[in-house]
């Protein structure tokens, strides 16, 4: 697949981060679209004309702790409507309940922050997208 | 030529000492003619990260009743940050901060508190260096005319 075709959306509140993580995804060839918490994330999803079926993201990384909605429970609620794209989740808190909560709200996969060209590569080839 | 030395002198001991990670050596590779300004950028951003968080800790510790809950909140931000550019000396005092929350003992909170203020401003005084040198080098690569 062209990695040029593959649409990430990144959801991560700390402007830190999502600078880190930008310049990864794009030195990586992806597309990157950006949320800064998981209600945004959220609405993002549906107007991608998500429902169904895998939506308009090939690929979504989310944090945990955000302001309005937090990435637990914008995985829950992408989940319920259908959609399948893959969520990995990025976070500092990387214990194993911490990991299986993600897990149980419906993400993927979890790594640790900070976001990096080698982890990258492993979730894209993971989930076909390499 | 001089800046250039001095700056190579710089980065090889705040890697030799533990300052830096290869996480920083990670952010070097990203940067490019597309982004001449990353490094910088995360630089920058760390630095008022660290400073906006370490005030906030110094606050919630200097209260007679300690919420411990904020103050772990706020160490793991900075421990994030730190991680992000690479800072493993404030990272790791970060990780000695969080249990002593977790712990919720006020001493152990504020002399760790001590040690993480010192460590981000012997990093932060370095990176301003290091910025500085780095703009040195490029005027001496791209003299004004």
């Amino acid at each position: 697949m062209d990695r040029r075709r593959i649409r990430v959306l990144l959801v991560e509140d700390e402007e830190i981060h999502r600078v880190v993580a930008r310049a990864v995804l794009r030195a990586a060839g992806v597309e990157v679209e950006e949320a800064e918490n998981g209600a945004e994330a959220v609405r993002r999803v549906r107007e991608s004309g998500a429902g169904g079926g895998s939506g308009a993201y090939n690929l979504i990384f989310t944090d945990k702790q955000m302001p309005v909605m937090d990435g637990h429970e914008a995985t829950r609620q992408i989940r319920a409507m259908g959609v399948a794209t893959p969520i990995v989740a990025v976070s500092s808190d990387s214990l194993p309940p911490d990991v299986q909560a993600f897990i149980t709200a419906g993400a993927n996969d979890f790594t640790p922050k900070p976001l990096t060209k080698e982890k990258l590569g492993h979730i894209l080839a993971k989930f076909g997208l390499a | 030529m001089a800046a250039a030395m001095q700056l190579n002198t710089l980065m090889s001991n705040m890697f030799a000492t533990g300052l830096l990670d290869d996480q920083f050596q990670q952010l070097q590779m990203l940067q490019d003619p597309s982004a001449p300004d990353f490094v910088a950028e995360v630089v920058t951003l760390f630095c008022e990260d660290g400073e906006r968080i370490i005030g906030e800790l110094a606050k919630l510790l200097d209260k007679p009743a300690v919420d411990f809950d904020k103050v772990d909140a706020f160490v793991h931000q900075l421990k994030g940050s730190s991680a992000s550019v690479g800072a493993q000396r404030v990272k790791n005092t970060c990780i000695q901060f969080r249990e002593f929350c977790q712990g919720k003992s006020r001493d152990g909170c504020l002399k760790t508190l001590d040690a993480v203020r010192n460590d981000f401003y012997d990093l932060r005084s370095k990176f301003q260096t290091m910025l500085q040198l780095e703009q040195q080098v490029q005027a001496s690569f791209y003299p004004k005319q």
